[in-house]
């Protein structure tokens, strides 16, 4: 029997660069490291052309802000695209999630930490079961993820309208609008503050990447959804439960999901049947700029974070240049597809230059 | 610890330093910062932003009334950013950009009406001038100094009511709207209702379309669909958005049915329609009067010389009923309306010095 493909983690790729005489850049590390280089160029470039890009109020602290979220969307991504699949009920998942809240704080008056855990719960309960129809089936995540995000849909907005008249929750709990406008600079430790531009939601956004990562890169858990990702086949003759790694991975990009349905709900002010409705396309961005494999076997947690603040930061620049809507668009395709070359020719002039050597 | 976790970790610390050290530190009570009360200016140091929650043909106007504002009551600048792509998180964004960029006042037409109030306090908490144009927040509270927008309840009301008129005051109505998880779009259904119920039984509502307000391709599609479906049995169509409004008004034309259809806005498709006799009657807004009249009262406010009597205060930038018996000189009405919206706005809703 031939050897699994091996599985790429941020560690791994250590222990077999350091096992080199000669250490070559791994190309997922030279991806991570040309989307740094581009993200501080574009930062640089940007804050040239307008001292207010490094407004702390108001461009870095929102700006933060979105990257929070939608970096969390991309891990809830990353979680099945690390074994292989998609989830394109990535954004409804995150609307059934604020959902469960807004209403968990309407009818039953939950504080905002009580009502956040319901609706993670509830994200990781749907995320588990189309893990299961996924499993139990065979039938394609694309498919069956489809398939749940119109089923979604029409409960969301089912609910909504039997619940409210304005499809939305606008009760708040304390503490809610504390949180979207709070940052570091309110948690004091004597009179040494946090930086004003880093809002406290960011916080959730450490703790996701942090727990991600570890699953990921410490645990005998994440190595077997990585080999699923890579070889299902494989995975099984090894022993490797594959239907509940399936049902793990979709169960956490679930409740991820729920996580950034929460931190949109506390950013915008209210549970609103269109949150969620954005998240589908950055999801994917976010992770596949940083590294992780459509495919599946390769994550990489800091990936998606400069995957995510390289998007942001040039829809941010932009903006804060005027540039009109016909040409947003075109400049962001036109820099993000820069972005990725980076990496494909950093591999490029590396492998020529070690053709020329030997 | 195997080695490599020691790595890891060592590369996790790095980054937690350089986002520390991209970031400085601050001393207790920096952020608490609020806006110092600044003096009186002059018009023409006022910037003014006028922000649509996305692209759409009803906000097109603003931009000529925008600039048409600017030089007639000499203000700094208005600019107009339709790049919000009708997400709440964009628009906040286009927002906070705008004020760096040095814009102190702002006329919004808010994405999501159930969160645009957090985004006004929070604009407020800067110190700008804030306008709500076009849509007001969902609820009773109006955290922007004033609201001047389409009353869309009533302007539905008022289109239900010229079709029921049109069919004779009985038969099967159909309403054809937006985005059903908009509370403007529950408002709007309210109005359709409110008109419905109000002849007694004599007129039924057959089925409420939602959400095909898109693009035009959606709205033509659910048309077809559904004059496929219930041709025969409908009388009436009520549409309160602007894309259901131009497909129906093309999809009754072609079917030839003889389904009254009551638009909404004054599209050049619609107004041929009705001069045509394939269309009952529209429903026009004030766009115009929207971003002329709001960018006025931005710049009296942001220039400190008036305040808001009652912050939050709602005022109707009026709805005006077309048919083809007024269609070649409604828009006198229009702009009639738009000067006194000016002299209301002087007598009722601002204090000035």
């Amino acid at each position: 029997m031939s050897a699994p493909p091996v599985e790429r983690t941020d560690v791994e790729v250590e222990s077999r660069d350091r096992a080199k005489p000669r250490r070559r850049l791994d190309p997922g590390r030279a991806q991570r490291l040309g989307l740094l280089v581009v993200i501080a160029v574009l930062v640089i470039s940007f804050g040239s052309a307008s001292s207010a890009f490094y407004d702390q109020q108001l461009t870095i602290f929102p700006l933060l802000r979105d990257i929070s979220i939608l970096c969390v969307v991309g891990l809830a991504q990353l979680a099945v695209m690390s074994i292989g699949h998609m989830n394109l009920a990535v954004g409804r998942m995150a609307a059934l999630s604020a959902m469960v809240m807004g209403l968990a704080y309407q009818e039953l008056h939950l504080p905002l930490y009580a009502g956040l855990v319901l609706g993670l719960l509830v994200g990781a309960a749907i995320g588990a079961l189309t893990g299961w129809i996924i499993s139990a089936t065979g039938v394609n995540s694309f498919v069956v993820t489809l398939a749940m995000d119109f089923v979604l849909l029409g409960l969301v907005s089912l609910v909504y309208a039997q619940f409210t008249t304005s499809a939305a929750f606008t009760v708040k709990p304390a503490g809610m609008d504390e949180l979207r406008k709070y940052s570091l600079a309110d948690v004091c430790l004597g009179p040494v503050c946090g930086s004003p531009a880093v809002p406290q939601l960011f916080l959730f956004t450490v703790v996701a990447m942090l727990a991600v990562g570890w699953l990921y890169s410490r645990t005998r858990v994440g190595r077997e959804l990585l080999l699923v990702g890579s070889n299902i086949k494989a995975a099984q003759l090894s022993g490797i439960p594959t239907g509940r790694r399936v049902i793990g991975a979709h169960a956490l990009s679930g409740t991820l999901a729920g996580l950034a349905g929460f931190m949109l709900a506390v950013t915008a002010g209210s549970f609103t049947a269109t949150i969620g409705s954005e998240f589908m396309i950055p999801s994917f961005l976010g992770p596949v700029l940083g590294g992780t494999l459509l495919t599946g076997g390769a994550v990489s947690v800091i990936g998606t974070l400069l995957g995510t603040t390289l998007t942001q930061v040039i829809r941010q620049g932009l903006t804060l240049l005027g540039v009109g809507l016909e040409s947003l668009n075109i400049y962001l395709g036109a820099i993000l597809l820069l972005a990725l070359s980076t990496g494909r020719i950093r591999t490029v002039l590396s492998e020529r230059k070690a053709r020329t050597s030997r | 610890m195997s080695r490599s976790s020691v790595k890891s970790l060592k590369r996790a610390a790095a980054t937690g330093v350089v986002l520390l050290a991209a970031v400085a530190c601050s001393t207790k009570g920096a952020s608490d910062t609020a806006a110092a009360p600044s003096a009186a200016k002059p018009l023409s140091a006022v910037k003014i932003a006028l922000v649509p929650g996305g692209s759409h043909p009803y906000f097109q106007p603003w931009k000529t009334a925008a600039t048409k504002a600017r030089s007639d009551f000499g203000l700094g600048a208005v600019t107009f950013n339709e790049t919000a792509e009708w997400d709440q998180a964009k628009q906040n964004s286009v927002l906070t950009s705008l004020a760096a960029q040095g814009y102190t006042a702002f006329g919004v037409f808010g994405v999501s009406p159930t969160d645009i109030n957090s985004t006004f306090s929070d604009l407020k908490a800067k110190g700008y001038a804030v306008g709500s144009l076009g849509s007001c927040p969902a609820g009773t509270t109006d955290n922007a100094d004033f609201c001047l927008s389409t009353d869309v309840e009533q302007a539905a009301y008022t289109a239900a009511k010229a079709a029921i008129k049109a069919m004779g005051g009985h038969g099967a109505l159909v309403h054809l709207t937006g985005n059903n998880a908009d509370s403007n779009t529950q408002r709007r259904i309210a109005g359709v209702k409110k008109a419905i119920d109000e002849t007694g039984g004599k007129v039924t509502l057959l089925t409420t379309v939602t959400d095909i307000d898109k693009d035009l391709q959606t709205a033509q599609k659910a048309v077809s669909d559904l004059l496929t479906a219930h041709g025969s049995k409908i009388n009436g169509i009520v549409t309160t958005a602007y894309n259901p409004a131009v497909a129906a008004a093309a999809g009754v034309k072609a079917a030839n049915l003889p389904i009254k259809v009551v638009a909404i806005d004054d599209d050049p498709k619609i107004l041929s329609g009705i001069k045509d006799g394939s269309v009952a009657a529209t429903v026009t807004q004030n766009p115009v009067g929207q971003a002329y009249v709001g960018s006025w009262a931005l710049g009296q406010l942001q220039s400190k010389a008036c305040t808001v009597r009652t912050p939050g205060i709602s005022i109707d930038s009026g709805s005006f009923v077309v048919t083809s018996e007024n269609v070649d000189t409604y828009d006198v009405a229009r702009q009639a309306k738009t000067t006194q919206l000016i002299a209301d706005f002087k007598a009722n809703v601002l204090s000035c010095s």
